[in-house]
């Protein structure tokens, strides 16, 4: 980790010294070993703080959208999930391709800032060991898949076993049964809205539950009213995740919001598919469900 | 001193739910909180009375996140929450001061609080992330609780009335509490702590601090801190209709969000994820401060373990402080 940190700086140094960026993000210590934040290095001097390690878990490219509406070039370190998130905002023509300096790692598996803080905190009985995330568990790209410059070797997939092996044991459940599962964890929702704002693939300006001129979807924190939100951020997921999983990682309640964004993933595959989101950068594609192809299933129409 | 046995406790939980309804910390599947001891079942939930903090703060008890309007939500009868914490003892202080001074009275939250009776417990061993001694509590004094327990081992809970409702409390249950003498254990020293101090005259002229700029730009503006903040307080008045039906509700409400500050004509003087930030502390710290003379912060340190992105409120005080004054 300290030579992929060394290269990062050195690549950030160069880039300002070069002006060929004007704002670098990569992840600043502040603290701990597990205390890593999101950084956004302005100068060469800013430089010596960037930090790579086991703990930088958070999708850099959701920042991108800070930056849609400027002109500022912008370099930035991916790992694998979070260049598929850099390909999903360039295909909504989010940010030019050109304004973008990609550092790519390949990924081994990242480690939960979160837990390892909740771990020295008071909010856990027992002191747990750190292992990979769960959220890296399910990876099946740990490399980057659009970048300008690569640091180190190739990776191979984290995922151990079948991929949707979760999704599948809740296909095979009652309908009744799937409600009560559904009902269950969605009634601790407490709408805090914190999936959809770490999420790189909710880059619209005005969200549908923002809007209160018509009010869409309502703000009771009930079962209806939560699962029409889980359904409503689900369904705009549809061929858009990219299965960085923050969503899942910053839930305070610990929904499991990624079986459901996987349930969508295997069904956009299997019925308007082979697809998946944000595998390759191919100039003017759409996702999946943005195009219309004669092909489309219409057995519902 | 009064001892109550910890194998009892769930019998004697029991027996105060007889009377109340009593609201203890649980792990109820994924989620930590404040739960009534009435919905307890086995098998899903587990009492955790050694937990510090749970996630999910006790404000949800004294205001619930969603009331209709000019309907009393409230449940006859008193309610007690057991083995909360001094920060969170803080916070409901706090929330009083909003809901029940400058008269600013809450009439729900009014009957509410007058009904509820606090079981504080004592910290003796705060984590590393705790500094509730820097924001005006004292992790084994809870301020304004009626009876506060300390968990004191093998031995039991020792038992402590602090007030003449708690004393009432303890007149009903007074058969369950033994009498031993106890050596009570020494009192914690905080790891983290923030000086407050000037923080507030600082910001008076706060537009300029580049600060604003360096911490926003991790923060997405997500609300984490906000929901799971005990002393947050914001709502917002909703109406839920259907044809010609419908009632006016209040939830909650949170300046991260545009919404908040959306005017009349679609203007908005907090759009940039930086104002957003930058009200978040300055109410925490400056506007609270003028209006009621401390901060609304207990040093619970939900933010700094929840915040995705690593924000610490700590360092932003701290920050704040050492800004140099422009000449």
């Amino acid at each position: 980790m300290k030579e992929i940190t060394n290269k990062i700086q050195e690549i950030a140094t160069r880039l300002f010294n070069e002006d060929q960026v004007d704002v670098f993000l990569a992840w600043e210590q502040t603290g701990e070993e597990y205390r890593v934040k999101p950084y956004f290095a302005r100068s060469a001097a800013d430089v010596s703080n960037i930090v790579f390690n086991e703990y930088c878990i958070h999708n850099l490219s959701t920042s991108l959208l800070k930056f849609r509406d400027g002109s500022d070039r912008i370099g930035l370190v991916v790992k694998g999930c979070d260049s598929r998130g850099i390909v999903r905002l360039l295909e909504d023509l989010q940010i030019k391709r050109e304004r973008l300096y990609i550092v790519g790692v390949p990924c081994t598996g990242m480690k939960d800032p979160l837990a390892a803080a909740r771990n020295q905190s008071g909010f856990n009985n027992k002191m747990q060991t750190i292992d990979i995330a769960r959220k890296c568990l399910d990876c099946i790209q740990p490399n980057p898949v659009i970048y300008d410059e690569l640091i180190g070797p190739e990776n191979p997939p984290l995922l151990q076993g079948e991929r949707f092996a979760k999704v599948k044991e809740i296909e095979n459940m009652s309908a009744d049964e799937r409600y009560q599962y559904f009902e269950d964890v969605l009634s601790t929702c407490i709408r805090c809205y914190a999936c959809r704002q770490v999420c790189v693939a909710c880059d619209c300006r005005t969200c549908i539950f923002d809007e209160m001129k018509p009010q869409w979807v309502g703000r009771e924190t009930n079962v209806t009213d939560n699962m029409m939100y889980h359904i409503v951020r689900a369904s705009h997921m549809a061929g858009r995740c990219i299965e960085c999983g923050e969503c899942e990682r910053v839930c305070p309640v610990n929904i499991p919001l990624m079986l459901i964004n996987q349930k969508l993933i295997k069904d956009v595959n299997d019925l308007f598919g082979p697809y998946e989101a944000g595998m390759q950068y191919v100039e003017g594609a759409k996702p999946a469900l943005s195009r219309y192809d004669e092909k489309d299933p219409d057995d519902f129409l | 001193m009064k001892v109550l046995d910890k194998d009892k406790i769930e019998s004697f939980l029991n027996r105060l739910a007889e009377d109340a309804d009593v609201f203890v910390p649980m792990q109820r599947g994924p989620q930590t909180g404040f739960y009534s001891w009435g919905t307890y079942d086995e098998d899903h939930d587990d009492l955790m009375l050694d937990i510090l903090n749970v996630y999910i703060p006790p404000k949800n008890i004294m205001i619930p996140p969603h009331a209709r309007m000019g309907e009393n939500s409230n449940e006859p009868g008193d309610r007690i929450i057991f083995g909360i914490r001094s920060c969170d003892v803080r916070a409901i202080d706090l929330l009083d001061e909003v809901f029940l001074t400058q008269e600013n009275e809450g009439r729900y939250y009014k009957e509410q609080r007058n009904k509820t009776i606090l079981v504080a417990s004592a910290c003796y061993y705060p984590a590393p992330s705790c500094f509730c001694d820097s924001m005006g509590a004292n992790p084994v004094e809870p301020a304004s609780a009626d009876v506060v327990i300390h968990d004191v081992g093998r031995e039991g809970y020792v038992w402590e009335s602090r007030s003449p409702k708690g004393a009432a409390l303890t007149d009903t249950i007074a058969d369950w509490l033994g009498e031993k003498e106890i050596i009570m254990p020494q009192i914690p020293h905080l790891s983290r702590g923030v000086d407050f101090e000037g923080v507030f005259a600082r910001l008076l002229d706060y537009s300029d601090l580049p600060l604003w700029e360096n911490y926003s730009e991790p923060c997405q503006t997500c609300a984490v801190c906000i929901y799971t903040c005990p002393t947050c307080n914001c709502f917002d008045l909703q109406a839920q209709t259907w044809r010609d039906q419908g009632y006016n509700f209040n939830c909650y409400e949170t300046c991260m969000y545009r919404p908040q500050s959306l005017m009349k004509g679609l203007s908005n003087p907090r759009i940039a994820a930086r104002e957003r930030f930058r009200n978040r502390f300055l109410h925490k710290l400056q506007f609270f401060s003028e209006r009621y003379g401390q901060p609304l912060c207990t040093g619970c340190g939900r933010c700094t373990v929840l915040c995705p992105a690593g924000i610490d409120i700590v360092k932003v005080i701290t920050e704040i402080k050492e800004h140099q004054q422009p000449k």
